[in-house]
């Protein structure tokens, strides 16, 4: 069964308000991936291992037109690899993980 | 002092059995702690408080390197990210830590397993962490060994029947993120622990127990640890953190302080520019991070300090790199090398700068550090988008985590450079407060190979206080393991293909080397037993670093074995 996930407006979000005192990415767990800036999350978090924004190799693999299925991706994310990369399935909501991967889906090489 | 039992008799020979049946305590005396050279024990992470990774053993030597073998190996247990750590000797024992804190007891000369103590950890918080599950060493005294653990624990086993005395959780590693993966240092009966740190929400705290019983006797806190350093974080930006001591410091007896190193802040990148005193994510200098610090070892209270790169805006953190203790023309010194790829030189008394000189050539983070003061010359503070050229160093550092050695018979510092840079493009992101968060980041980027030619390393041989270069090895890929120098006039480097490198000391010139078959990120130390010198390197292949290898390098990385390690062991054939 494929994820379905809209369009989301990844990059129209990202220069939204960041000021020391706005709220968590994490408080943001019930929100709709329409509302989860994905690119913004990469950027904090994925990006240290997925380089150039996931369009490279690096520590982690290239993400860019990746042949990999959403519920492989969804899982990975969720359940991490060992030795490799973390688990985030407790950590980002399902809304997070989607908007996440509507990133990667969106990624140009 | 070589020592072959079969030419010696009656007293002799009680005498030397004495010494090596000497309950360890008694082999952690101070004098031998503070000599420029490890002797028969490699008893502290760093070879001895003077931090010299120098043996004073020379039954190995220049002239019969070539002689050298493996004499026995040992293959720890689950060592997922390879081997990382620097083991340690005394009396005749070798000691080592692997991943999940698994420590192993082995007979120095036989490899004979003595004892073995594993942990349990919480395998499911493991699971969630990026900087895990490896372990860089441990620390030997008052009978105990002493390892932390990546779930936020400190734990003391009995150093002769590997059960545990003790064991405190200091971090809550669920909420903080981080626990220990540095080697701990024994200064008198205090045991001394830094949390990791530098991405994640913390305060990034350097811990005092007391080795005895285990109960923390204190606590400093490199982010917004005094009020002087809470002021330098503007609009409350301290609860983003960062900081933290993530690999050993050293201790000075004759100031009864102890140096140690701290991480970054929160986020890596800032988009602020140069406007970063007032605004962006963390406006202000970040105190204590990216810094050299000197606590009072039995209270905790900061001594002083000099904070190498004010508001750290590229991830070069001072939690690398070993404190070089050299007194010189009357002046106490201490040499320390910055992530950056700059080596600072401090006054010990006081860490007023007396020097500051750059290992690697690809630096345009700065446009030079005032070699006087310690003032940044020509920031390159970033701003939100894609940097117009490569950021040097890249994010891996000019300088790595792994440990230099200084040789006090040839005065040369020998120390691992890299060169290379890293395409950047600076996101704006949310502030990370809360519990469990992976990493703060703020850009996405890519190694790229520095201007003046592709992505290498090099092994520099140089007065260390001046810089002044009297030879240099290049490397297609930089090592990533410690140095070691020998009294022998050896040096030795274990490099990233995995092979082990003898050079003479004074010239440079390749005297020996052997293949161990993956990639080396660990410490290689020296020491004796059963009165016969012993070289030991654990190699696995595994660090953060290396997975960058794969995309920078290819082939032989893309096949190595990752997960699995080796402890090696060398001595000269019969």
């Amino acid at each position: 069964m494929a994820i379905l996930w809209p369009c989301l407006p990844t990059r129209a979000l990202a220069d939204q308000s960041t000021s020391a005192g706005s709220t968590s990415p994490l408080a943001n767990a019930e929100a709709s991936p329409n509302d989860i800036n994905g690119e913004q999350m990469f950027a904090t978090t994925c990006g240290f291992c997925h380089q150039d924004g996931g369009r490279a190799a690096g520590r982690g693999p290239k993400l860019s037109k990746t042949e990999r299925s959403d519920e492989f991706i969804v899982e990975r994310i969720k359940k991490g690899k060992l030795g490799s990369m973390p688990a985030f399935g407790s950590v980002f909501s399902d809304g997070q993980i989607i908007a996440i991967l509507a990133y990667i889906r969106g990624l140009d090489d | 002092m070589a020592l072959r039992a079969g030419y010696l008799g009656g007293c002799a020979a009680l005498a030397v059995a004495a010494l090596l049946t000497a309950p360890p305590a008694q082999a952690q005396d101070a004098a031998a702690l503070n000599a420029e050279a490890a002797q028969n024990d490699w008893a502290t992470h760093h070879g001895t408080y003077k931090s010299y990774h120098y043996s004073g053993l020379e039954q190995i030597n220049a002239g019969n390197v070539k002689n050298l073998e493996v004499a026995w190996m040992h293959f720890p247990e689950r060592a997922t990210r390879g081997l990382q750590s620097t083991p340690l000797a005394v009396n005749g024992v070798l000691y080592y830590s692997g991943s999940y804190s698994r420590v192993y007891a082995l007979d120095g000369a036989t490899g004979k397993t003595i004892w073995t103590y594993a942990p349990e950890l919480d395998e499911e918080l493991v699971a969630k962490q990026t900087h895990s599950p490896y372990n860089r060493g441990i620390a030997i005294g008052q009978g105990n060994l002493y390892v932390g653990t990546v779930d936020g624990r400190v734990i003391a086993v009995d150093l002769k029947t590997g059960k545990p005395n003790w064991d405190t959780k200091l971090l809550d590693s669920k909420k903080v993120t981080v626990g220990f993966t540095g080697a701990p240092l024994v200064v008198k009966d205090m045991l001394i622990i830094g949390a990791q740190g530098g991405e994640w929400p913390g305060r990034g705290p350097i811990f005092g127990l007391d080795t005895k019983t285990g109960q923390k006797k204190w606590q400093f806190d490199t982010v917004a640890g005094t009020e002087e350093a809470m002021a330098t974080w503007g609009n409350d930006s301290w609860r983003t953190g960062g900081g933290g001591g993530w690999m050993p410091g050293a201790y000075d007896p004759e100031t009864n302080s102890v140096w140690w190193g701290t991480a970054n802040p929160a986020p890596l990148y800032d988009w602020s520019g140069a406007d970063w005193k007032k605004s962006g994510p963390r406006p202000g200098d970040n105190l204590y991070t990216t810094s050299v610090i000197a606590l009072d070892p039995d209270t905790g209270k900061l001594k002083f300090y000099h904070q190498e790169l004010p508001h750290d805006a590229w991830d070069f953190d001072s939690a690398v790199g070993e404190f070089v203790m050299i007194d010189r023309g009357g002046k106490k010194l201490v040499v320390h090398a910055n992530k950056s790829g700059y080596v600072f030189v401090y006054d010990r008394s006081n860490a007023k700068i007396e020097n500051v000189w750059a290992l690697v050539k690809n630096i345009n983070f700065v446009k030079g550090i005032d070699p006087k003061t310690g003032e940044l010359i020509g920031r390159r503070d970033l701003v939100a988008g894609k940097a117009d050229t490569p950021l040097c160093p890249a994010i891996a550092g000019g300088i790595s985590w792994n440990s230099g050695a200084y040789s006090p018979k040839t005065g040369l510092y020998y120390k691992i450079g890299q060169e290379w840079c890293m395409e950047l493009t600076v996101e704006k992101t949310t502030p990370i407060l809360e519990p469990m968060a992976q990493l703060n980041i703020g850009a996405q980027f890519k190694l790229v190979p520095p201007p003046d030619g592709p992505a290498m390393g090099h092994l520099d041989a140089r007065d260390p206080v001046s810089g002044t270069k009297k030879w240099e090895v290049n490397y297609k890929e930089p090592p990533l393991a410690s140095v070691l120098a020998t009294a022998g006039n050896l040096v030795f480097v274990p490099d990233a293909e995995g092979v082990v490198h003898a050079y003479n000391a004074e010239s440079g010139q390749e005297l020996w080397s052997h293949n161990n078959g993956m990639g080396h990120n660990a410490g290689i130390i020296s020491y004796m037993a059963g009165g016969k010198q012993y070289i030991a390197v654990p190699a696995g292949w595994g660090s953060l670093v290396s997975d960058e290898y794969i995309a920078l390098y290819g082939e032989p990385f893309k096949s190595m074995s990752k997960n699995t390690g080796a402890l090696v062991v060398f001595a000269l054939k019969q």
